[in-house]
This record gives C-alpha cells, sequence and structure tokens, in this order.
C-alpha cells in the first residue's frame, strides 16, 4: 500500500482522465465509477498514508483503506448524555455500601467544600440506590435498572476507570467528542469519515440523533459533531428530531416530480453546453453531477429512515410502540438501517440538556437514572440482539458512554442527587473487535477517582481507531503549520478488551 | 438552558453537515491550509504527531534508569572527571554534539560499543552492561535522548536555554526588509500594461510558455463586478462598458467600482474571514453581543474611505489609545475582542480561560497581520518558525489587561456638536434671564414682604429639627437634603448606631416623629440600606435639654408608646419593639413598605416643655438609633426627625413646617434688617422660591438642563483597558476578566508559572541592536485608563523600516492579489513562516508590498494596479501544451475560473430577482428571508447561517485565510427545493414578459448573465417554457405559463454559469 502511494499520489487529473479514458466531460464522474467500482486504479488512495487531500479532490468520502485489517467497519455510540453516574450502573461498588452516610472527608482528607459545581451541597457518601444482581455467564454485576442489557454482558467490554479533563458539562462533551475540552476541532466521527471515506453513495457518512422529546440538545450542540479544521464534508449530519429530518430534501409543493425533472434535464443541457467551453474546470462537472446525486437523494434518504417499513417483531425487539422507550427504540432502529446502507458513523444521544433533561441527576439520581436507563435499556438491548442475527455485530463496533461520571456523595436536596465527577467515569463496548464479558481498570473502592489502568480519553479514542484498522498516531491533519491528531499527542490502545 | 434557547435549536441544523450525503461524485477542490501540505513540501525536519508524548516518556526513563546506569558506569571517563576519546555524554548537547549517537539507537555508536559488537567495548577494561540496561539506553537513544538535567552539577544545557533568534534567522525569505525590486526586462514587452505583466511574464518567458490575450469585454466587467462588488454586473453596466470606445474605458470601469459602496461590504466580508469575527460568545450558553456589529461597520468604511491599511492595522489593535476620539478607531478595537469565549465557567477554570482568551488574541494577531502562527509557541519553542515561546508570552502580555466593554460612542460628532451648541445657547439665556429676576426684583419684593412675617405662619403639626451633628460608631455619613433630611452616603457598615444632635425653637414637644424616606440612590429605593431596600431599627433613646443652658443635664425622655406608617410584622420587626428592652428587634418596613416613604410617631410620656425657661430658645436633642440587626446593612437610608407639639398625632409623612435653618434666617433678618448679612440672603433665596414668576423661570431652567443636550449615543462593543467589563455568564461566580500580570507558562500550563512576561516584540522581526524605544509609547500619565502598551505594538507592527511593517505590507498584498486571483502569490496566506508556501513571484510581492507602502498604505490603489494589468484581463482559454508546463497555472499563463463565495452567490441570485435590499451598515438579522445582502447576517457561533455553511462559510472561530470551495449535493438541493431559492426564482420570474417565449427567454438571459441566449440555448429553453407550460395546465394548477417561467428562472440560476466567475 504505501509503495503504491507514492506512486498514486503523482497522478495528475488529466493522467487520471487518460487512463479511465473517458475524456475532460466524464471528470466528474470519476468519484462516482471509482465508488461503483468501474476504475481500476489510481483513485484508491489513503488519508492515513499522507494527510495531503488534494489527492482526493475528486471525492473527499471515497472509502480508503485501513492502517491494517479492521475488527470493526462501522460505530454506533449511544452518548450516555449529561454524565450518568457509574457508581449506579456498570460500575458495583459493594464498600460504598460500608462507607453510607459517612463523610467523604474520611475518605479522601483532601475533599474541598463543594462537589466541585454546587457549593454547600456537600451530602454524605451515599450507596447506590439500586439492586444489583449477577447476569450472564462473566457474572457481571447489573442493576436492576438494566433489564434488558443485563442480557447482553457477555458481549460487553467495561471499562471502568475513565477520567477526564472538565467537570464541566460542554467542555466534557467537547473533550469526549474532539478529546480536547475546547471548541473547534474535529470530533471521532469526523476523524473516521477523514480516515476511512464512506461506504454510501446516498447517505451520509456520519449521521447524529438527538433528543426527539424536546429536552433539547446536548450542550454545546453543534460543536459536538463539527468537523472542526477539518473540511466540511465530514460534519455529522444531524437528523432533525422534528420536522424535515434534512433540509431541502422535499420538493417545492408547486413543483411536481416530472416538473423537477424536466428542469434537471435542462439545466443539465445548459450546464453541458457552458461546460464546453471549460473543458478543464473538473469541478463545473461535478457539479453538474450533483444535481443529479440530490435527485436521488430525495429518495434514498427518506427510505434509510422509514421504519415503518419494518417486521412488526423487529419493532417489537427495539421496543417501538412502548411509551416509555418508544423515541429511543425509533432511532436505534434508524441507526441499524443507517450503518446497513453504509453510513460509517452513528451517534445517538440520549437525553437532551441538563438537569431532569438528562442524565444529570443532580436532583434524585435514583428517579433520573430509572427514567433515562427505562428510555435505553431495551432499545440498545434489542440493537445488539438485531445487529447480532443479522451477522452485524462482529464488525459493528456498539459504545455506551457519556462524558464524565457522578461523585459517590449525595448532592443534598429534598431527593439525593450525585454531582459531576470528572475523576471517573465508566462506559461499555460490543461487537466488531471487542472481546465480551470483561471488566477493564478499577476505580477506588468508593467510584471516586479512577485508580488501576486508568484509561483516559484520548486511550478510548485510540482503542476506536484501532479498532476501525487506524493508527491514531498516524492519523493526522496539517492544519495551521501542526499536524493534529485526535489524540493529541498521547493516546494508548487498550490492549486487553481486544478479541 | 434557557427556555429561548430551544427556539433556536430548530435552525440550529447546518446544511454543510449535510455535506456528507454526497458520496459518490462530490469534487473538493482544496483550497484550505492542507493544501500545502507535504507530500512535496521539504519541510525542515519533520517534527512527529506524539513528539511531546516520546520527550515524555524518554526524559522519566531517563530519569528513573538511565542516569543511573550512565553516572555508574560512564560519567567518569565521559564528561565527569575527564574527557576521553572527546566523547561527554554529561549533558544532553554534547552527547548530541559527540556524533556517538544518531537518531536511533541502531544507527548509534555508541549501542555498539556498549553491546561489544564494535570496539573497543566500554565500558573499557570493564564488564558488560547487564542486558537490560544496553536496552534501557537502546529505547532511551530511539525516544531522543532525554536528558531532565546534565549530569555534572553546574553544567548548563545551551540547548534547553530560550531558543536564540539570530540574523540567520531572520534571512528568511518573509522576514527580510523589503528592498527596492527592478522590473525586469521582458521580450514580449508588447503584452504588458503595468509592471506587474513584466514581473508575470517574465516568469512565464523562463519557463518557455505566453500567457492569454485579453478576454472579451462583456467576461471582464463580470469578473471585475464579481471580485470588486460580490455582485453581477447589470446588462446596462455591460453593454455601455461594449459600447464605450474611450482608451480609458477600463480605468473608468475599475474606478467606478472602487468607488462603489458595495465594495466596503465585500471586502469587510473577507477580513471578518480573518478576523474571525463573530456577535456571539460561542460555547454552551453563546450569548449575543448585540454591539459588536459596530466592527463591521467599522470595516466597510475604513474600506469604502481607503483607510490607510498601516492605520487599519494600528486601530483594529489600539484605536482606543491611539485615536482615542475617533468613534472609527473605536470600533476597530473590536477585532480584539472578536473571538469565542466560554462564558460558563467555574473557579478552577478562570485562569486558563483568561490566557485562552490572551491566546485567542495572539494567535489571531499573529495571523492576520504576520501571516505568522505565533500561537504555536504557546506550549514551547516555535517547532518551525524562529519564534521563541518568550516571545508568544511577551505579546500576550500587551494584551494583559485588555477586555471587552460595552461604551456610549458619539458615534457623529459633528451632529451632537451641534446639539451641545444650540443646547448651551439656551441654558446661558435661561440662566440670565432667572438671574436678571433674582437680581432686579426679588430683592425689592422681598423687602416689602418681611416686614409682615410672622414666624408662628410657618409653624404646623411639625417643627423639623435642626440637625447640628450626626455620629455614627461604624463611620456611616451623611448629607443634608436641603429639606431637614439627611441621606446615608458612602459604604454601609453592617451595623451600626447613630448618635444625633439636634435643636428645635418651640417650647412644647410631646411626641418624636422619625421618617424615614426613599431616595434614588438606595437598594430598591430604600428607605433602608440593606440589598433589599429594608432597614430595622432596634433601639431608639431620645433625650432633652433646653437650649441655651449649658448648666442643665439632659434628660431621658421615656417613650410611652409607637405607631408607624407600615410595619414588617407585629412582632420582633414592629415599631413597638423599638421601645421595648431588646436592642435588636424593633421597626422594619419589608412586607409591602419598601420603595415608600415611611414614618413612626414616638410618643413622649410626658412632654418636654421649656417655657419655664425664658431664656431657652427651644430645645436640644440628643436621639441614638440603634442599627443592630444580624442581617447585614439594615441601615437607615434617609431620614429626617421631627418633634410634635400637640397630642396624638398620626404617623404621617410631611406636612413638616419650613426648613429650622430658613426659619431662623428669617427671624434674624427680620430682626436685624441687615442686607449683607448671610441670613438675609439666605431668607431672601427662599423667599425668591416662593414667587410664581420665579419658579416659572426656575422650572423652565431646571427642565433644559434636565432634559441636556441629547446627543445621540451608540453603544459599542469595544476592547480596552480600564473600562467597565461586559458582564456575563461567568461574572456571577466572581470571573475577574484579567489578571494584572501575564506570566511565561511552561507548557502553556497556569499551575507552572515562571517569570513575569513583559510586553515586547517577535525578534525574528527585529533587527538585531535596535532599540526597541523606537516604538514605545509612553502613557501620557501615570494613571492613563489604558497601558499604550497595544500602541507600542501597533508602531512596531506598522513600522516598514524597523519594525514588523515589511512582513505587514507582503501578507496584506498577497491577501488582495489572492482575492482578485483566486490564489495568492503565496498559496498559505495565513502562513509565511517557514512551513508556509514559498511565493511563487517573490520580487513581485516585494515590488508590490513596496509599492504600497511608497503610496500610503492604499489598497485601492493595489486593486487598480492589479485590475488594470494583462494579467488580470486574461481569457480564461486553457491550453493543454502550457498545461503540461503549469498545471496548475501558477504562472498565471490564464485566468483561473472560480466558484463565488456564499455570500455572492446568495446576494447575486438576490440582485438578479430584484429583491435586493441595497440598505447599509446597522445591526445584522438570524432571519433567513431578509433581502439584504449577506453580509449583514447576524453571526452567532452556535447558529450559523445555514446557506452560509453550505457553500463552505467559515465557522468564524479561527482566523481563515482561504475558504475551501467545496461541490456538494446539498447545494444543488439548495438551489432545487429551499424556499428561498423558489421565492428569488418567483421573484425573478415576475420581471418577465409574458406573452412571447422568446422575449421572456431573452430577458431572463439579459438579466441572469447580461447576454442574449445563443440559438442553441433559446431553443432548448423555448422547448422547455412549452412544456412546463402544458404541463402545469394540465395540472390545473393557475397559470401554466407563470410557472413555468419560475421553473425557468430557477434553472437559469441554478446554472454553472451563474455561480462561476469567468
Amino acid at each position: 500500500m504505501a509503495a503504491n502511494m507514492t506512486h498514486q499520489n503523482s497522478i495528475t487529473r488529466r493522467q487520471l482522465l487518460s487512463r479511465t479514458g473517458c475524456g475532460f466531460g466524464m471528470l466528474g464522474l470519476a468519484g462516482l465509477l471509482q465508488d461503483e467500482g468501474l476504475l481500476e486504479s489510481g483513485l484508491q488512495t489513503s488519508a492515513m498514508a499522507d494527510d495531503n487531500l488534494a489527492a482526493r479532490a475528486l471525492n473527499p468520502l471515497a472509502p480508503q483503506d485501513s492502517h491494517f485489517p479492521a475488527k470493526a467497519k462501522r460505530v454506533i455510540w449511544v452518548f450516555v448524555n449529561g454524565g450518568p453516574s457509574h457508581v449506579d450502573t456498570w460500575n458495583y461498588r459493594p464498600e460504598l455500601t460500608k462507607w453510607n452516610g459517612k463523610s467523604i472527608r474520611e475518605f479522601d482528607p483532601e475533599f474541598k467544600d463543594t462537589t466541585g459545581f454546587f457549593k454547600n451541597a456537600v451530602g454524605n457518601l451515599m450507596q447506590s440506590p439500586f439492586k444489583f444482581a449477577p447476569r450472564g455467564e462473566c457474572g457481571k454485576m447489573v442493576p436492576e435498572i438494566f433489564p434488558h442489557l443485563g442480557e447482553h454482558v457477555d458481549r460487553m467490554a467495561f471499562i471502568l476507570s475513565g477520567h477526564t479533563e472538565s467537570n464541566n458539562h460542554s467542555p466534557a462533551l467537547f473533550a469526549m467528542n474532539t478529546g480536547l475540552p475546547r471548541m473547534g476541532f474535529p470530533c471521532v466521527g469526523s476523524w473516521v469519515n477523514y480516515g476511512l471515506g464512506s461506504e454510501s453513495r446516498n447517505l451520509p457518512g456520519f449521521v447524529v440523533m438527538s433528543d426527539p422529546k424536546g429536552r433539547g440538545l446536548p450542550k454545546g450542540s453543534a460543536a459536538n459533531w463539527s468537523a472542526g479544521f477539518l473540511p466540511g464534508v465530514y460534519q455529522g449530519t444531524w437528523l432533525k428530531p422534528t420536522g424535515e429530518a434534512i433540509d431541502n430534501l422535499v420538493r417545492p409543493a408547486s413543483v411536481s416530480a416530472v416538473a423537477q425533472r424536466n428542469e434537471l434535464d435542462l439545466l443539465k443541457q445548459l450546464n453541458n453546453l457552458h461546460h464546453e467551453h471549460y473543458q478543464a474546470e473538473g469541478e463545473l462537472a461535478a457539479r453538474i453531477e450533483s444535481f443529479e446525486l440530490a435527485y436521488r437523494m430525495q429518495s434514498s434518504a427518506p427510505e434509510a429512515l422509514d421504519i415503518a417499513s419494518e417486521p412488526k417483531h423487529i419493532q417489537d425487539l427495539y421496543g417501538i410502540n412502548d411509551d416509555r422507550c418508544d423515541h429511543f427504540a425509533k432511532q436505534c432502529l434508524v441507526a441499524r438501517r443507517m450503518v446497513e446502507r453504509g453510513v460509517r458513523f452513528v451517534q445517538i444521544y440520549s437525553g437532551g440538556m441538563e438537569n431532569q433533561r438528562s442524565w444529570d441527576g443532580h436532583a434524585d439520581i435514583e428517579g433520573n437514572h430509572r427514567q433515562f436507563a427505562g428510555e435505553t435499556d431495551r432499545p440498545v438491548a434489542g440493537l445488539l440482539s438485531d445487529l447480532a442475527d443479522r451477522g452485524m455485530l462482529e464488525d459493528t463496533l456498539v459504545i455506551w458512554c457519556g462524558e464524565f461520571g457522578r461523585l459517590p456523595i449525595a448532592q443534598t436536596g429534598a431527593k439525593p442527587g450525585r454531582d459531576h465527577n470528572p475523576h471517573c467515569f465508566c462506559a461499555w463496548m460490543a461487537g466488531g473487535g471487542i472481546k465480551g464479558g470483561v471488566d477493564y481498570g478499577a476505580s477506588d473502592e468508593i467510584g471516586y477517582k479512577a485508580a488501576d489502568n486508568k484509561v483516559h480519553i484520548n486511550d478510548l479514542h485510540a482503542t476506536i481507531l484501532h479498532l476501525l484498522g487506524m493508527d491514531h498516531e498516524r492519523l493526522t491533519y496539517k492544519y495551521n503549520g501542526r499536524r493534529f491528531r485526535l489524540t493529541d499527542v498521547a493516546g494508548h490502545v487498550i490492549q486487553d478488551i481486544l478479541s | 438552558m434557557k427556555a429561548d434557547a430551544i427556539s433556536c435549536l430548530k435552525n440550529r441544523w447546518r446544511w454543510i453537515n449535510f455535506s456528507v450525503l454526497l458520496c459518490a461524485t462530490a469534487c473538493l477542490k482544496i483550497h484550505a491550509d492542507e493544501r500545502q501540505a507535504p507530500a512535496t513540501t521539504s519541510s525542515p525536519k519533520a517534527i512527529s504527531a506524539d513528539h511531546a508524548e516520546r520527550v515524555k516518556q524518554g526524559t522519566d526513563l531517563f530519569r528513573n534508569d538511565v542516569r543511573k546506569i550512565l553516572v555508574t558506569h560512564c560519567l567518569d571517563c565521559h564528561g565527569g572527571k575527564s574527557v576521553k576519546a572527546d566523547f561527554d555524554l554529561s549533558t544532553h548537547e554534547a552527547l548530541l554534539g559527540s556524533g556517538y549517537v544518531g537518531d536511533t539507537a541502531d544507527d548509534s555508536q555508541l549501542v555498539q560499543l556498549i553491546s561489544h559488537v564494535a570496539e573497543p567495548h566500554m565500558p573499557l577494561k570493564a564488564d558488560k552492561l547487564p542486558a537490560e540496561a544496553i536496552e534501557s539506553i537502546r529505547r532511551w537513544i530511539n525516544l531522543g535522548a532525554q536528558y531532565d538535567k546534565p549530569l555534572v552539577d553546574g553544567k548548563v544545557e545551551r540547548s534547553k536555554a530560550a531558543m536564540q533568534v539570530t540574523n540567520d534567522d531572520r534571512r528568511f525569505w518573509s522576514f527580510q526588509k523589503l528592498k527596492a525590486v527592478a522590473v525586469p526586462n521582458v521580450d514580449h514587452v508588447e503584452w504588458c500594461r503595468t509592471p506587474i505583466d513584466r514581473f508575470v511574464l517574465d516568469k512565464q518567458e523562463t519557463a518557455g510558455i505566453l500567457p492569454n490575450s485579453v478576454a472579451d469585454k462583456r467576461t471582464l466587467i463580470r469578473r471585475a463586478t464579481f471580485d470588486v462588488l460580490g455582485l453581477p454586473a447589470t446588462d446596462a453596466e455591460v453593454q455601455q462598458f461594449t459600447m464605450d470606445k474611450d482608451s480609458s474605458a477600463w480605468e473608468n470601469v475599475v474606478d467606478r467600482l472602487l468607488q462603489s459602496p458595495h465594495y466596503g461590504e465585500r471586502w469587510a466580508r473577507h477580513w471578518m474571514d480573518v478576523a474571525r469575527f463573530a456577535e456571539s460568545h460561542g460555547y454552551e450558553q453563546d450569548y449575543d453581543r448585540p454591539h459588536a456589529y459596530h466592527y463591521r461597520d467599522f470595516l466597510i468604511k475604513a474600506f469604502n474611505s481607503d483607510l490607510p491599511f498601516d492605520q487599519f492595522v494600528q486601530w483594529q489593535l489600539a484605536g482606543d489609545e491611539v485615536a482615542p476620539n475617533n468613534p472609527l478607531a473605536m470600533m476597530a478595537t473590536g477585532f480584539l475582542g472578536a473571538g469565542a469565549f466560554p462564558t460558563q465557567l467555574t473557579e478552577a477554570e478562570f485562569e486558563s480561560a483568561r490566557y485562552d482568551e490572551l491566546d485567542d488574541i495572539v494567535t489571531t494577531t499573529g495571523v492576520a497581520f504576520l501571516g505568522l502562527s505565533v500561537g504555536c509557541a504557546r506550549c514551547h519553542d516555535h517547532k518551525f518558525d524562529p519564534i521563541p515561546s518568550l516571545d508568544y508570552y511577551r505579546m500576550a502580555a500587551t494584551f494583559t489587561s485588555t477586555i471587552r466593554s460595552e461604551i456610549e460612542l458619539d458615534l457623529d460628532p459633528e451632529a451632537n456638536l451641534q446639539r451641545q451648541q444650540t443646547w448651551a445657547v439656551r441654558l446661558s439665556e435661561l440662566q440670565t434671564d432667572l438671574k436678571a429676576f433674582e437680581e432686579t426684583q426679588v430683592p425689592k419684593q422681598f423687602a416689602a414682604w418681611l416686614p409682615g412675617y410672622n414666624t408662628s405662619d410657618v409653624i404646623s403639626d411639625w417643627e423639623t429639627l435642626n440637625v447640628l451633628e450626626i455620629s455614627a460608631t461604624n463611620g456611616s455619613t451623611f448629607e443634608s437634603q436641603g429639606d431637614g433630611s439627611w441621606l446615608a452616603v458612602g459604604d454601609t457598615p453592617n451595623k451600626d448606631t447613630l448618635t444625633i444632635t439636634a435643636a428645635s425653637r418651640g417650647h412644647i414637644a410631646k411626641s418624636l416623629r422619625l421618617e424615614v424616606l426613599t431616595h434614588d440612590s438606595l437598594p430598591q429605593k430604600g428607605p433602608g440600606r440593606a440589598p433589599n431596600g429594608n432597614f430595622a431599627m432596634g433601639d431608639i433613646k431620645v433625650e432633652a435639654q433646653p437650649r441655651g443652658t449649658t448648666d442643665a443635664a439632659s434628660d431621658s425622655v421615656k417613650l410611652a408608646s409607637a405607631v408607624a406608617t407600615h410595619q414588617q410584622n407585629t412582632d420582633s420587626l414592629s415599631v413597638a419593639a423599638s421601645i421595648d428592652h431588646d436592642p435588636v428587634s424593633g421597626w422594619a418596613v419589608d412586607a409591602g413598605g419598601i420603595g415608600k416613604d415611611q414614618a413612626a410617631v414616638f410618643e413622649f410620656s410626658k412632654a418636654v416643655n421649656t417655657e419655664q425657661v425664658p431664656s431657652a430658645p427651644g430645645v436640644r436633642w440628643t436621639i441614638t438609633l440603634a442599627l443592630q440587626h444580624p442581617n447585614p446593612k439594615h441601615a437607615i437610608g434617609r431620614f429626617r426627625l421631627s418633634v410634635g407639639s400637640k397630642a396624638d398625632l398620626p404617623a404621617s409623612v410631611g406636612s413638616t413646617g419650613t426648613d429650622p435653618a430658613i426659619s431662623a434666617a428669617l427671624e434674624q433678618a427680620k430682626l436685624t434688617g441687615n442686607r449683607s448679612s448671610v441670613a438675609w440672603k439666605c431668607a431672601e433665596a427662599w423667599f425668591a422660591t416662593s414667587l410664581p414668576e420665579w419658579q416659572a423661570k426656575h422650572n423652565a431652567l431646571s427642565e433644559h438642563q434636565a432634559k441636556g443636550p441629547q446627543l445621540q449615543m451608540a453603544k459599542v462593543m469595544v476592547s480596552s483597558e480600564g473600562l467597565p467589563k461586559m458582564s456575563h455568564h461567568a461574572d456571577g461566580r466572581g470571573f475577574p476578566h484579567f489578571y494584572p500580570q501575564t506570566y511565561v507558562l511552561t507548557r502553556g500550563d497556569v499551575h507552572q508559572k515562571q517569570a513575569v512576561a513583559t510586553a515586547g516584540f517577535l525578534q525574528v522581526l527585529t533587527p538585531d541592536m535596535t532599540d526597541v524605544a523606537t516604538w514605545h509609547v509612553a502613557r501620557p500619565t501615570e494613571d492613563s485608563r489604558t497601558s499604550f502598551r497595544r500602541a507600542t505594538l501597533a508602531n512596531w507592527m506598522t513600522d516598514a523600516d524597523k519594525g514588523a511593517g515589511s512582513l505587514v505590507a507582503r501578507v496584506i498584498v498577497n491577501r488582495v492579489w489572492q482575492h482578485h486571483f483566486g490564489r495568492g502569490l503565496v498559496a498559505s496566506p495565513n502562513d509565511f513562516g517557514v512551513s508556509g508556501d514559498r511565493p511563487t513571484h517573490p520580487e513581485l510581492l516585494d515590488w508590490l508590498a513596496n509599492d504600497l507602502i511608497e503610496h500610503g498604505w492604499q489598497l485601492k490603489r493595489l486593486h487598480r494596479l492589479i485590475m488594470t494589468s494583462s494579467v488580470y484581463l486574461q481569457s480564461a482559454e486553457h491550453d493543454e501544451g502550457r498545461a503540461d508546463i503549469d498545471g496548475e497555472n501558477r504562472l498565471l499563463w490564464r485566468w483561473t475560473p472560480r466558484r463565488l463565495e456564499a455570500e455572492a452567490v446568495r446576494d447575486s441570485m438576490l440582485a438578479v430577482s430584484g429583491k435586493l435590499d441595497r440598505t447599509m451598515y446597522g445591526p445584522g438579522t438570524l432571519d433567513l428571508n431578509m433581502t439584504r445582502r449577506s453580509v449583514y447576517f447576524f453571526i452567532k457561533r452556535s447558529q450559523l447561517i445555514p446557506m452560509m455553511m453550505l457553500f463552505d462559510w467559515p465557522e468564524q472561530l479561527v482566523s481563515i485565510g482561504q475558504r475551501s470551495t467545496t461541490t456538494i449535493a446539498p447545494q444543488a438541493l439548495m438551489f432545487m427545493n429551499s424556499s428561498q431559492g423558489r421565492a428569488y426564482a418567483t421573484a425573478f420570474a415576475a420581471q418577465l414578459p409574458i406573452d412571447s417565449t422568446e422575449a421572456g427567454v431573452t430577458e431572463a438571459f439579459r438579466l441572469a448573465f447580461a447576454r442574449l441566449p445563443s440559438g442553441q440555448e433559446m431553443q432548448l429553453l423555448s422547448k422547455f417554457v412549452e412544456q412546463q407550460s402544458e404541463l402545469y395546465g394540465q395540472q390545473g394548477s393557475g397559470n401554466g405559463r407563470t410557472a413555468a417561467l419560475v421553473d425557468l428562472c430557477q434553472t437559469l440560476m441554478s446554472m454553472n454559469e451563474f455561480v462561476y466567475i469567468e
């Protein structure tokens, strides 16, 4: 591959055309032909071997070879938004029961008078309000709020020692998505599409779904799926939860399909006449073709979103029509249909903004987590089952992770909650390349801080890229005089959870 | 998040997201920074992306392992006691300089020697090192042979010292001072119109190619109009130019365009990209900056008035210091504060957030004016350019106390001067009028009135006490309000006790009244000084003593009962509680009494009567008020004391008699008849106020004064020092906005502070031995509001002789060139450093930069030079042969067509549809249906305008020197399906004749392209109109022909010809 690269990079546009024998008029179709496998050679390049996108000018989303064979081809990330409490979900801390009611200063005298965000709200250490029971062959202790996900623990690798930079929602969300707690950097989905291209002709390579129950967008909104300094083509496509999922996909009411087809035929003819004078301008031809693709997209995108066409048993599997989780079930099913059609990276946000609108259980951690677990447990479990049944789970990576964890102490109030905790969070991954039924890393006995085999966000990102066949140190992009990476200057692949 | 945010969400979707939908045939023409990347660039030794991590690992390994091995086995002979074999490993530098250590362990002679692969085996005459030790050294060398410190104390690691900037560094092409450049001689001199042409042709001739000839006139005027105005040339303009046989016809077109106010709108937008300008804070709250738009107005005016570019730079950095009285210069400082800032911060993030903010300013300043990535030196010396980290912090220190402020500015000083003068004239008239009345009429009338004055006339139920002294245990101070009342001023103590000495003239007093009064200066208008306007008077004590008697002791006056206009409750906060024995419980007035005047009356058990003391002219009172409530600051804001001569007076406010001081003056004036006495003057002045004529004149004057000159001021967001900070969300937690010192930080980490940084310049752009005092602007006075550090920086920046001016001129010339040709002479407009592109025509760039400076930094002259050159006038004709030699047209042998930017696409659609609203200036809007030019979209960072994003609008987070130009299917969807696109097409069609297809098509082409359709086009379009008319007719949807023409217009606006500059 590497040897080949040098050669391919030197191919000029004209050489390419003479090789494909199509002449200038077909220039804009080169990317399409390549996609269809009709272009034998010359175009297949790799962003990772060389971050010079000029070599991919004809089609920046053309599929790229990975650095090494990939275990996972695509990703579905259930973003558990708001900061789920690790000690009440996947990081069972039996010792916390013993510590229940004691001051955290007995455990850590350094602890200050603030929970980090709230002053005057420091409660005592608080055990989980949920019952835990062993599930699966691995015997993972699972809280009662995940009855369906508990079925899948033998497929999951649990990271129990995650830690991050900020205890503030938006910086932490940016950090989890881009590696840096600031605005303006490319998110994981953008890096993955930049690195691997897209396998779909008519759908986005990177799709984001947000809360459809009117609880808003995750904090920091669209910056969470921004391409940052990468070209805009790698940005996440946000499916609007209400109204038209994608802007301008629907013809104006006054224009019939036939009328529009006539318009496009005319446009093509006029543009071709114009193009005769400017045959050297490749983008003119590409633009001609872009109208044809847009025309096709008008039907292909709605088709991918059409979950009503799914059989009833599949709908039931996800929990569609179950009031509690119907909305999330639909999004999970859309996610499956998307990846099935070649979408590379899907992110679904559970919950919207802060407090009771997401997993941000400042008040009443028990009620909050029962609610959001209830909204997602059956749909995500259904997704795992469905992917497995279709043989897709083996090369689809499913991630459950939020922006940070929560403190083991109570945040005082009418019903006790828990405040943000950047020192420890938990996550699980399942599917492509993941060893099932294992725990990785550990927090201290009360779940205050990550202790053994600590996993930084950079490590998590390095591992995700690794599963997709990419070396996080080699996936770079030069911008304003510097080569940037998703993992900045750090990151280690978590080898122990790889199958 | 707030509820209003929810409504924002529906627009948050960005069209660009959609771009990913195009997977098969998208054509990305990369213009952005990565273009300069790599495969071919022979940049300096590449720094691996994991460099920092490797250094860390290497240093750890050294500290934990390798140091001990080297010290134990090697150091004695190699740098410790002696240096054998010229091999010194006492410092990192000496080791690397020895030649014994290669880039990797495999190339390392040292490893060969200690592995006993090569002779002499080391350590000499000793055992071979353990395998683990050798492996450690191998790994350590592979990680770059890092040291944490030298092995021998006292040795200095020179390479660890700050980067030295040398004259060698200053010899890099862009850092050199501009020198005179000779215009080259060329063979085909007949092609050349300007010196530019000779430079360009010279390179072409060397490469063996020749340029294109001149394009046709219609193409030229369309090209120039898009370039300069961002709008299509109208048919009439095209016709006029085509017919104009004058030899200066083209120059006239160029001049006309440069005079158009739309020029400023177009070129301001180019600079807004560079300045990362937006009108909201960004991050999760993304609050608006509603007064930031003045910066955009400044840019438009600056370009239109051809503000010299050096001044343009100076004003953006320090307009508030160099031209504080010029509102445009103040508006220009919006540049510094235009960056994103996270307003939701916790205390732990305050300081790093401020350093991030300084970083945004330094980075943008460096890139925008100098084309240098100064920001890369935040964590360490710059990897490629000779910019030490220290230089970064010196520049950051320049902005130490610079913050965003919102101030009132006079944007139209002339009109305001007029207003001020008119007002002052009238003021003077009114004052003269009143004065004349007081000097002529009042004395006469007063002298006539006084004899009839009777003291008892002014005695009411209440006699206001004449306060002689107020003492406060905690230092409260009071000011007389002229009506017998006293207002607390200054800091409010948490607790206080007031002792008031006062006098009354009457002989009988049966009760004491305490009025607590409102005032605008008090919290919630008072009457108390607590934040909620309340007070709490725990206790009141009264003593009385006949006046004029010095020997008589004060008698304590027992208070029998108390009533009040309002009391907070009937218990511990009642007025009765003020005369109980508890000094804490007492009268308070919350629960309905805040913001209103209140009064309490304390009835005496026994009347105070001094009738028996004939010599006593009244009573001297000592009244003590205890304000000891545990709730802090529950003091009284304004009070008045009076005594009542009757029993059972109700608690009420007001109805006091004359101010006791006046009564005394009247009495004395009458008694002495001395017209020059103070008492007489005082009494006369009081008398005047009772005259209706005086009142009328006085009211007219007061009203005029109160109205003021009514100067028209605008609120403007500026960046300056010492002005009130622009408040935001983090203020609630006490964010300080700036810290008095900027420190040099290790690795950019606020927890690793080194020395305090002092403001300074980039050494590489400051010739050796230059006296930096050349640029220094001293603070005019010690207490001047700003530090003049920015004015100093601006001086250096624009000094083409000794400072950074040569580079500043090169950078702006290149930006202007780039926007005319689609590519700069330097293809990396924001990077003129070592890893940026080299200029294709360095001599031309310098010649133009010199010309710019020599002619007063005027950009319009530069535009004109460029646009009248043969290079600019070339046709776009392509040629295989020349393309073989120069496929990318770096040598400029043809005009390269390019797509219009987002704004120009939309503005052209609006212009052609006849809907364009050409109103200039003022606040922008988020309304997608607005019809002003796109530069007037409000730039909200979380809600970027979808249609703009679709066509590669920047994210407005960092400086962008050149936008990318993507061609993606969602753009096509916009033309096909968007409601705006359809609306523009409908308006366009409404301008067409409807009866004749041929006439309609002809007119449509005239409007859209300023040309006639070709025969082939006419045939296609006529057929289309007939076909669509029939189709719509069959559908029965109104007039089929009207709808067909809308389709026709929509199609024309979707054409490549519509969105490409040829």
